[in-house]
């Protein structure tokens, strides 16, 4: 399994009172992740609209290790765990760059509904394939035949 | 034979998502099984139709068939023996 990599440096705007990022901001670091990675195959959120889904989260989680400071460079690492339903399951590590210290570590879950609201029990063929390129570049295993 | 259907129903719930604290006798026949009934959420209800697939061969598109299908065991039940191949 392989990890893509985002790279970005911490703001004036996402350190609290303590001098270190709030915990919140880790979230969005992920979504950066997220992004940087569906991106390249045509998994964004405009994408999925356009096929006539959107894919809500529904679980969270995030595990804080060591604090980022003002201006450290880090490193946001995401992957996709095999499917075993109509979910994606996404996983993050956030690294500090310069020696590459684990800052936290995240998970995230998504399911698939119509436009029209319901809960999609299976993947459309059509998103499968897309879904699938993207397993394939991370050397995850795809769907089950 | 409908009643054995119902419990072995109430056990591939139990077995699937892991309700380590509930027994076949606290899941009733009749009440919800998603919201205010047994509570399942989203990712509940997607674990369940991929164990319904594999154990009778079912299949359930979406929440707007399985509102009615997750409507109950009973529900559930009568689904399960409509549609098994």
């Amino acid at each position: 399994m392989k990890y893509e990599e985002t790279e970005i440096r911490v703001r004036f705007n996402e350190v609290d009172s303590w001098g270190v990022v709030w915990h919140g901001h880790y979230i969005a670091w992920f979504e950066a992740g997220r992004m940087a990675l569906l991106r390249k195959f045509q998994l964004q959120p405009q994408d999925f609209a356009q096929m006539g889904y959107i894919a809500p989260v529904v679980d969270l989680k995030c595990s804080y290790k060591e604090p980022a400071r003002l201006d450290e460079e880090i490193i946001i690492r995401t992957t996709v765990l095999k499917p075993t339903k109509a979910a994606l399951t996404f996983q993050f590590e956030v690294l500090r760059k310069r020696d590459r210290k684990l800052l936290a570590t995240g998970e995230e879950t998504q399911v698939l509904q119509a436009l029209d609201g319901r809960l999609l029990y299976y993947i459309p063929p059509d998103l499968k394939k897309r879904l699938q390129n993207l397993f394939n570049y991370l050397e995850v295993p795809g769907f089950p035949a | 034979m409908a009643e054995d259907l119902v419990l072995e129903l109430k056990k591939l719930i139990i077995n699937t998502l892991k309700l380590e604290e509930i027994g076949p006798g606290d899941i009733q026949d009749d009440a919800p099984l998603f919201g205010d009934g047994l509570g399942l959420d989203s990712i509940d209800a997607l674990e369940l139709v991929v164990a319904l697939e594999k154990t009778y061969n079912v299949f359930i598109p979406d929440s707007e068939v399985g509102k009615k299908v997750f409507r109950s065991v009973n529900a559930l039940a009568d689904f399960v023996k409509a549609n098994r191949a």
